[in-house]
């Protein structure tokens, strides 16, 4: 054990307490470990506390005008706290942090950065973010933790706030983190670059073209330069603010790049502090294969996409007129559909397609994607961003107007909006309002007590349909299943289930529901909705799995070995 | 993030009635609209569950506030659910626990159904009870019985797989998750590792059998004596105890306490609830049996221990 092991330790306290007697500090650093199993960065700040109070006292009123007696400050929240304040105690989440070396006095030294919200326990509640650096820096901080800090202050510069997280504060984890931790310099795969926060990557550059940024305010604009860039995991677009002059085809390693989410998609950000340097790698793959995997699938887009690639077969197209600023204006638009699901298209030039030819196979380059209500909408600006192939890279036979997917339920809740899929779960709950419904004449919103929230009183449409909730055990999502389907699931119609609910009631009807329905195996088929209310099915064919237990016990005794 | 605020619906767990009344740990976040789930042994960290058995009680209670709170037990091979229907029930809940309760009470034999969400309680002298809040419920035929029992024995199975594989691995959310665990077993596992601490899985797996040759009919060994009740017993501060004989002198003395309705407590009751607890039937034995020289507990009827007062 080495006799200097304190000494950083040391230092810190006597730093705080430039009174305080070297050997005492160090013996009691000691004891704290040997006796309580207290390493030193856990009880730097009790000792300081100590000897602190060991000093004031004695040193009497010479002293304390040099040192002022700080009493710690313990808020709730930042926005209490004044640009003054020293030895803080507050609890926050981390939202994010982020190593870096600097130099200071002339010393290398490692510190953090990053975001922080006040407010941690309360979920819906009002947070304040601030900046914060952490000079320790302490390793227990990682991003989405909630530790309480004692003894941070306020640094104010240009009226802008954050707090400073100095070595001797102490930082006690409240609950553990569950966001992943991004170590600084350590290249992340980019299909794992989360939604927010700083990340380093190494990939090759796709396409890079200048653009400008016009300020809101019409004051000028700015250089920028756009791009892709992607590794064998994935593709991702970038925005750099500062000049970027590597060519389309190098590989680059990008540290510090800020990522930044546009509706669903993220996006890298180069700014001043991040640093772009090329790097080397032999086996890396080349351009034209990342290329090839630039062509994205329809179960892989996502709203707010730009610069998309992929292969898709029209299986509808049509044209569509309207008026804007008194000129007659076309739209093409229509269904498109690959195996791995259905979406739109739409385009704003023609297209040479004719309604005969479908459905048609087209590749389609440098497209955007929007979304509406949930359904992707391939946005095609120019009709020379799209190719006609003569064959399909898929199996030609399936019949894609038809053809539904089936997608595992945890993955459809967490993946974004999709069409044609078919997926299955145990009935979890029968909503109380399932039977027969009215719309909306001119919505189709449900109309409750004859009232629309958006059209008002209204006679309605009389219509059919369930509301559940599907369950796997990891995820759950809404199901509405609609009128065909519903009469199909029951085996009855819609005249039966009027009768049976005005004879007997919504309850006891719903309660008849409950004993056909709850805790079944159900498979449904249709597109889903998923924002951030969760997830729903809009099912237009749904069954009940039919199961042996007999069956299912014999299998789970052989797999399983339980005899 | 803001995905990660909104609030989501939890899933609900298949599980048998000895993995849920074994629980004794469960967890809040601090908010108001924060979910609270109880947590098993096996590491379910759970809100909901979908539970279903036989319908043995649903009788009424009167509260202090002047409201009639249904009490009920189902049971399912393993053990029993105790849960609760109140004022706070939906109507259609409600609705059905009037319907089914002097059914009950005429004898009539009724495989219920539930979906429910999870509770904890404890008492003023430290038992620990779970109890579950139905949300929805139905009655069910016993082929719909089977199928649940299949469904809830492949997920124990499942969950105490990823338990035992899980123990060569610190109980942190880091280790866990870099050791590819299931993530939606993660959290629970860190939990239920460092409250529970050494669990032993043996009576999952009688139950899980005996669940199964129900589902396939073997009525013989389903219609076997029924399982003995088991309690909770809230977790002892005292020191580890290597041969544990002492603790488990206390946990029989507590489990006596428990269950004594007047007229003692049962031999097999007491084993079952040792073994429960990871001590066999012999250590068990031998324990009664001392406890009984030293004149703690005596046996008013052959078989049947009480404490001696």
């Amino acid at each position: 054990m080495s006799e200097n092991k304190y000494d950083d330790h040391i230092n810190a306290v006597l730093s705080e307490c430039p009174n305080a007697d070297r050997e005492e500090v160090r013996e009691a650093f000691a004891k704290y470990e040997s006796e309580f199993y207290i390493p030193p960065q856990d009880a730097l700040r009790s000792i300081i506390r100590r000897f602190k109070g060991d000093i004031a006292p004695s040193s009497g009123a010479s002293s304390s005008s040099n040192q002022k007696s700080t009493v710690s400050k313990k808020v709730a929240s930042l926005t209490e706290l004044s640009d003054t304040d020293k030895d803080i105690e507050i609890e926050v989440e981390i939202i994010s942090h982020n190593l870096r070396e600097q130099t200071i006095r002339g010393e290398q030294k490692q510190i953090a950065f990053g975001l922080l919200e006040d407010n941690p326990w309360d979920e819906g509640a009002q947070r304040t973010r601030w900046e914060y650096k952490d000079w320790g820096p302490n390793s227990n901080i990682s991003p989405g933790t909630v530790v309480r800090i004692e003894g941070a202050s306020v640094n104010e510069y240009q009226g802008k706030r954050s707090l400073n997280i100095n070595q001797s504060t102490r930082i006690a984890v409240l609950r553990e983190g569950t966001r992943p931790v991004v170590t600084p310099g350590e290249p992340i795969d980019i299909n794992s670059i989360p939604n927010d926060g700083y990340v380093c990557v190494v990939g090759r550059i796709l396409s890079s073209r200048p653009d400008q940024i016009h300020r809101k305010d019409g004051s000028g604009s700015l250089d920028v330069v756009r791009g892709r860039m992607a590794d064998e995991s994935g593709t991702i677009g970038f925005l750099s603010w500062e000049p970027f002059d590597h060519e389309v085809g190098s590989l680059v390693k990008i540290d510090g790049a800020q990522v930044r989410t546009f509706r669903d998609t993220p996006e890298l950000n180069f700014g001043r502090t991040t640093k772009v340097e090329l790097y080397h790698d032999s086996n890396f793959a080349d351009a034209e294969s990342l290329m090839e995997q630039n062509i994205v699938t329809i179960s892989q887009l996502r709203d707010g996409s730009r610069d998309v690639e992929a292969i898709v077969q029209i299986t509808e197209w049509t044209k569509r007129s309207f008026v804007r600023d008194g000129q007659e204006k076309f739209l093409w638009s229509g269904q498109i559909a690959d195996p791995s699901g259905k979406c739109r298209m739409s385009a704003w030039e023609e297209l040479p397609i004719n309604e005969s030819d479908l459905p048609v196979t087209v590749k389609v380059r440098g497209v955007r994607v929007r979304a509406w209500q949930g359904i992707p909408d391939i946005t095609v600006d120019k009709a020379d961003q799209v190719e006609i192939l003569e064959s399909t890279p898929w199996d030609g036979s399936i019949d894609l107007s038809n053809h539904v997917v089936e997608v595992p339920l945890t993955e459809l809740v967490n993946g974004s909006s999709r069409v044609g899929i078919s997926t299955q779960g145990v009935v979890a709950s029968v909503r109380e309002d399932c039977g027969i419904i009215m719309r909306c004449t001119q919505c189709r919103r449900v109309l409750r007590d004859g009232n629309c929230n958006q059209h008002g009183d209204d006679e309605g449409n009389q219509d059919v349909r369930l509301r559940l909730v599907i369950d796997d055990g990891m995820s759950t999502s809404s199901l509405l299943i609609n009128k065909e389907a519903t009469l199909n699931l029951l085996n009855t119609t819609e005249e039966k289930i009027k009768a049976e609910i005005d004879s007997d009631g919504q309850i006891e009807f719903v309660q008849r529901l409950r004993g056909k329905l709850l805790g079944r195996l159900v498979i449904a088929s249709g597109r889903t909705i998923v924002d951030e209310q969760g997830a729903m099915i809009l099912a237009d064919k749904t069954e009940l799995v039919e199961q042996d237990p007999g069956l299912i016990s014999t299998e789970i005794r052989a797999q399983w070995g339980v005899q | 993030m803001q995905s990660s605020r909104s609030i989501k619906r939890q899933s609900a767990w298949h599980m048998l009635a000895s993995e849920f009344g074994e629980s004794t740990l469960n967890e809040k976040g601090s908010g108001e609209f924060d979910p609270s789930f109880v947590i098993t042994k096996l590491g379910s960290k759970v809100n909901r569950v979908i539970v279903a058995g036989l319908l043995e009680r649903l009788e009424p209670r009167d509260t202090a506030n002047g409201s009639v709170l249904y009490q009920g037990q189902i049971r399912d091979p393993s053990g029993v659910h105790y849960f609760s229907v109140g004022d706070y029930a939906s109507d259609s809940m409600r609705e059905l626990t009037l319907q089914l309760s002097p059914k009950v009470e005429g004898g009539e034999p009724i495989l219920l159904l539930m979906v429910a969400k999870t509770r904890l309680f404890q008492t003023e002298e430290g038992a620990i009870y779970t109890s579950l809040r139905p949300e929805e419920a139905c009655e069910i035929d016993s082929n719909r019985y089977a199928t649940w029992l299949t469904k809830t024995c492949q997920d124990t199975l499942e969950r105490m797989k990823i338990f035992t594989d899980s123990l060569d691995i610190e109980p942190t959310i880091e280790a866990l998750t870099k050791g590819n665990v299931a993530s939606h077993m993660v959290e629970g596992l860190v939990s239920s590792r460092n409250h529970y601490g050494e669990i032993d899985l043996e009576h999952y797996n009688l139950n899980i059998m005996q669940a199964l040759d129900i589902a396939e009919g073997k009525i013989e060994a389903a219609s076997a004596p029924p399982q003995q009740q088991i309690v909770s017993v809230s977790e002892d501060d005292g020191g580890d105890n290597p041969d544990g004989s002492d603790e488990l002198g206390d946990i029989l003395l507590d489990i006596i306490k428990k269950l004594d309705q007047g007229e003692g407590v049962d031999f097999e009751t007491l084993i079952t609830n040792a073994s429960a607890r990871g001590f066999s039937r012999s250590v068990a034995e031998e324990k009664i049996e001392s406890l009984s020289d030293e004149g703690s507990i005596h046996e008013p009827a052959f078989g049947w221990f009480r404490i001696v007062s």
